[in-house]
């Protein structure tokens, strides 16, 4: 968004959203850490990680929630966002190409407000879904 | 292994009712509806800076978390967070951590009703923990100044549950977040498994175990192991038996051979107790034995199924045959009988 806005008139039931891809890497896993507060050293220490019987460091979670979350509101407007619900369904790998898929399910009217419903997911290159979810958005109108 | 639960029993009060499953479970619920009391401030508001490490480490462009002017072009009264971020705000931060940690080895209080939580569960065995579910509602966006507080409740604690992962509580917290005003602007539920890692991180990762080198010359060890048999290399020239694997006879250095099935039975002629370095394929303390076998080889091979201070040189042990990973099974020797 920034350059368009999307009004709920322009949405159709089935539309999708611009893919994002974004390959994972180790430095990703610890300029997340910082900048969320979760120190987890399972997502930053390979020595840790591997002792524990993981075959590497892997991402954080709510990595995978705020990636995903990025199409989301590219699409839908940061702003609008009103609901976001993920259920983690397998861990992400650092050299992973990570990509989103968000799908408008339903548009409908309640109390005066326009809401869009959306399913959303994030999957490696082999197609497997490490994150998927659902989102609503309150949308403009144009009426 | 118990000595986790001995060491650390009588600190916490939760932890003598880690033996028997129903007092657990009724631990367990007794944190049902716990919350952290009046609500929490953050340690920073909502800030440019942290917004500005949080759309980097996602990659992020949407000039609305950065530019004043981007934000009102999009009907945005200023610059905002972004919704997936809500978490960050109150995260207790790295030295918090450490010291919860300090204070937990050092058997001092627990924390929250989380952290206590966390630390009976630890201590019942459901060591490792997934984050399974996040649900995030957001009433409004956050805007540059907001001082957010936090308020947490454990929502549910599930009975024990079977999971691929392996068997384990499912916990989940609901966190309510209110602005300065006290006003609610987002709630999140987070729901983790905390479980008891179903196998050993041996088998769990089998591949991991360092695999031997098979070569030409010792294939047919790993084909015997794999059918139960222990075999071993007789000469083709003199007869001599040689183990391992080897191109030539060390007696008369033919490279003529055939393999031969030998008794995995055997007296223990040397052992060594690994403590450390550990390599997580392998459980330990690990017992490593050099056994002679009736025939008069040496093979060296694990022990099982005997504690390590039992152990005595001359003592009487068979090998059978283990799976490592799909492929290959290493023979593995036990007290005769046992």
């Amino acid at each position: 968004m920034g350059e368009e806005k999307l009004y709920f008139e322009d949405v159709k039931e089935g539309a999708e959203a611009p893919v994002k891809s974004h390959t994972l890497t180790r430095t990703d896993l610890v300029r997340y850490a910082g900048a969320s507060g979760d120190y987890n050293p399972m997502h930053h220490d390979e020595v840790i990680a591997t002792a524990s019987g993981q075959p590497s460091v892997f991402g954080h979670g709510m990595f995978s929630m705020g990636l995903l979350g990025t199409a989301l509101t590219d699409f839908v407007g940061a702003g609008n966002v009103v609901r976001y619900r993920v259920r983690f369904s397998r861990q992400t790998w650092p050299g992973e190409e990570l990509s989103t898929k968000i799908v408008v399910t339903a548009k409908r009217e309640d109390g005066g407000r326009h809401l869009v419903d959306l399913e959303c997911s994030l999957a490696n290159g082999d197609g497997e879904v490490k994150v998927v979810g659902e989102a609503t958005a309150v949308l403009p109108s144009r009426s | 292994m118990s000595s986790r639960a001995e060491r650390t029993s009588g600190r916490n009060p939760a932890a003598s009712a880690v033996g028997g499953g129903q007092d657990l479970q009724d631990l367990l619920s007794s944190f049902q509806g716990r919350s952290s009391g009046e609500p929490s401030p953050a340690a920073d508001p909502v800030n440019q800076a942290m917004i500005r490490h949080f759309v980097e480490a996602m990659g992020d462009e949407n000039p609305v978390y950065l530019d004043e002017e981007a934000a009102r072009a999009c009907g945005l009264p200023g610059v905002i967070a972004p919704p997936a971020m809500l978490q960050a705000w109150i995260m207790r931060g790295y030295r918090a951590s450490l010291e919860l940690e300090r204070a937990r080895a050092a058997g001092e209080s627990a924390g929250s009703p989380t952290d206590e939580l966390m630390a009976l569960l630890d201590e019942a065995g459901f060591t490792s923990v997934v984050a399974t579910n996040c649900e995030q509602d957001y009433l409004r966006p956050l805007f540059l100044g907001d001082h957010l507080s936090v308020r947490s409740s454990i929502e549910s604690v599930s009975g024990l549950k079977q999971t691929a992962l392996g068997a384990g509580h499912f916990l989940t917290t609901r966190m309510d977040f209110t602005d300065a005003r006290g006003e609610a602007v987002a709630t999140m539920h987070f729901r983790i498994l905390k479980f008891r890692p179903r196998q050993s991180p041996r088998s769990a990762v089998g591949a991991m175990r360092p695999r031997p080198a098979i070569t030409e010359d010792s294939a047919f060890f790993f084909e015997g192991t794999r059918e139960g048999r222990l075999l071993v290399q007789s000469c083709g020239s003199c007869g001599k038996l040689r183990h391992p694997p080897a191109p030539a006879c060390p007696e008369c250095r033919s490279l003529d051979w055939d393999a031969v099935e030998v008794s995995p039975r055997g007296r223990v002629l040397s052992f060594v107790v690994v403590h450390h370095p550990q390599v997580p394929a392998f459980d330990y303390p690990l017992v490593v034995a050099l056994v002679e076998l009736h025939e008069g080889l040496r093979i060296v091979a694990d022990m099982a199924g005997v504690e390590p201070a039992d152990v005595a040189i001359g003592m009487e042990v068979e090998a059978g045959f283990e799976m490592i990973d799909q492929e290959i099974a290493l023979p593995r020797f036990r007290p005769v009988g046992r």
